[in-house]
């Protein structure tokens, strides 16, 4: 059949299963940026990293999304001034953490029900950990996409003190009303939220968001599509047999599932289906380990994560992620009875 | 003041550029092309977007001609905004040209015929012995086998299945596959599933032609394995299914 029209058939499939959830995720995005007052929903997270990195994984039941639409909603909490905890907690539990996910988990594997709880526990903790890690950096910014690090609100300028004049502070300020300035060289996300632009009727908020969506569409899709491509090219020119040839030593068969799970950059909805088709081959821990690391990083994601952090950043979070699944699905490996 | 005409072009294109989109994951629809890439209980999402996208366009080009609003350009554009329009436009051309076809033998081969032992799918409420053997299809009988795999418990029963024809490498000449992929949810999780079939007149059946084999099941050893062989009574040509994956 020619392994071209093999890999085209294969990047056509995969993008036409991941759009409508691309779609999903900007919806989302979209809604949260226009309907959303920012500054209220910050207020009300928790500010200790392990608190919000669970929060993060949690909000993942409010937008069932799965690894293509989770970037833009993490994307848009981190620009309205979310702790950094809470954003990667999202990034990584949200494609999981969904009640589609628990369902499809559960009906797939019906007679080992242990695996739904396992794998939504495992990612949480992943995420937990990961988030709490990521918030040791105070300052998220360097590790962002200049762009989205430009829009975001800074948080070393957020502790000004009330009292201070604004007139003594260095900076470009129009006057507004008498005793009211508005610091014009502000972070762009920091002006819109002064000038509390959000758009008040209901038109005009529904016209945002169809706007912002279009846009938002633009620009990921065609993230999307890069992200596909290798995926396809990768799947056809490695055969499968290579990575199904280790499926029974506990370190070997977790190695080969989550590799087949970056290569096969499956949604996290439907992914408990193609695990299953494993499940008499495999050990339960590498089974596990790609319903857990699939879901958080995969070859198509990579692409859509790289909009928003820098390569060192998806670095570093691919290889933790990778790190910490391998470690707690060995452990359930070679120490449960599973 | 003189007031300069907005440049229009860009939202023009990112109109052009959706509804491209959109109607690539339509035309899979209605062209039938649709169950090669996807699971029909996923198809609902992908037409739901494409009409979304078909919205939306349809939504911002009316906008447009009435206000002649251009594009709120202080949203973040990461990737160079000609290269996203460049990418989505070539990308959505070449889906409404190109014809997707379904997986062949050798791709088949390549995969790994998954033996019916190593499939495990439970869905108790399809069981097999509600289903008279004529009348089970290819994947019924491995997921039957899957169940109960002794082969001796299903001697003599009637088959009736549809398949195409895969020549393993290594059989003797008068044995092939009939063969059929089943889909999870996309084609990228696609994996072939087949049973052995033993041809009494001449095997010159091309690899990847459809056949429908009817005859009964009996118990053989091929590679060393004992396994399901059908003894084919008859093998017809027939053309390709409109669904060629099995789900």
């Amino acid at each position: 059949m020619g392994s071209i029209n093999q890999a085209l058939t294969l990047f056509l499939s995969l993008l036409v299963e991941a759009t409508p959830f691309l779609l999903l995720g900007v919806i989302f995005s979209s809604g949260l940026a226009v309907l959303i007052d920012e500054r209220a929903l910050v207020k009300r997270l928790p500010k200790h990293p392990a608190l919000a990195a669970l929060t993060g994984s949690l909000f993942g039941c409010l937008f069932p999304v799965c690894e293509c639409g989770n970037v833009p909603v993490a994307r848009r909490l981190l620009m309205q001034g979310a702790p950094s905890a809470m954003a990667i907690g999202f990034l990584l539990a949200a494609p999981t953490v969904n009640p589609i996910v628990f369902w499809a988990t559960w009906v797939a594997f019906r007679d080992q029900p242990e695996m739904v709880f396992w794998r939504v526990g495992l990612t949480v903790l992943i995420a937990v950990i990961m988030g709490w890690l990521f918030s040791t950096q105070k300052d998220l910014r360097p590790f962002l996409q200049p762009a989205i690090a430009r829009a975001m609100i800074s948080p070393a300028q957020t502790p000004a003190p009330a009292t201070a004049n604004p007139l003594l502070a260095g900076g470009t300020f129009l006057l507004q009303e008498p005793g009211q300035t508005m610091k014009l060289d502000a972070p762009y996300a920091e002006v819109m939220g002064a000038m509390a632009v959000l758009p008040q009727s209901t038109p005009a908020k529904l016209r945002a968001v169809l706007e912002m969506m279009l846009q938002e569409f633009r620009e990921l899709g065609a993230v999307l599509v890069m992200g596909s491509a290798i995926a396809a090219t990768v799947q056809v020119a490695i055969p499968r047999e290579w990575i199904l040839a280790l499926g029974q030593g506990p370190i070997t068969s977790i190695v080969a599932m989550m590799v087949l799970a970056w290569v096969v950059s499956i949604c996290s909805t439907v992914d408990s289906f193609f695990a299953l088709s494993f499940a008499s081959v495999f050990t339960s821990g590498s089974l596990l380990a790609f319903l857990v690391f699939g879901p958080m990083i995969d070859l198509k994601n990579i692409s859509l994560l790289l909009t928003t952090f820098k390569g060192r950043a998806v670095a570093y979070l691919f290889v933790l992620a990778a790190l910490l699944t391998f470690a707690l699905t060995l452990f359930v490996n070679l120490y449960t009875n599973w | 003041m003189t007031r300069s005409r907005p440049n229009l072009w860009p939202i023009a294109l990112d109109i052009l550029a959706l509804t491209l989109w959109g109607l690539m994951l339509l035309r899979y629809w209605w062209t039938g092309l649709l169950p090669v890439l996807l699971h029909p209980d996923y198809h609902w999402l992908a037409i739901g977007a494409g009409w979304l996208l078909i919205g939306l366009a349809a939504w911002r080009s009316i906008d447009l001609v009435r206000t002649r609003r251009k594009a709120n350009t202080a949203h973040i554009a990461l990737l160079p905004r000609q290269w996203s329009l460049a990418i989505l436009v070539g990308v959505a051309v070449f889906g409404l040209i190109y014809v997707p076809r379904p997986f062949t033998s050798d791709v088949a081969l390549a995969k790994g015929i998954a033996e019916p032992v190593a499939l495990t799918r439970s869905q108790p409420q399809r069981f097999s012995r509600a289903t008279p053997p004529e009348e089970r299809t290819l994947t019924e009988w491995i997921r039957t086998l899957n169940v109960y795999p002794e082969p001796d418990a299903y001697q003599g029963e009637p088959v009736n299945v549809t398949g195409f024809v895969i020549n393993p490498p290594d059989w003797s000449d008068d044995y092939l596959m009939v063969a059929r992929f089943v889909l999870t949810c996309c084609a990228a999780d696609a994996y072939p599933i087949g049973l052995p079939v033993q041809v009494t007149a001449e095997n010159n059946y091309s690899p990847d032609s459809w056949i429908n084999v009817t005859g009964t099941m009996d118990t053989d050893t091929i590679e060393g394995q004992r396994r399901l062989v059908i003894r084919a009574d008859t093998i017809e040509s027939v053309p390709e299914p409109d669904q060629p994956y099995e789900f």
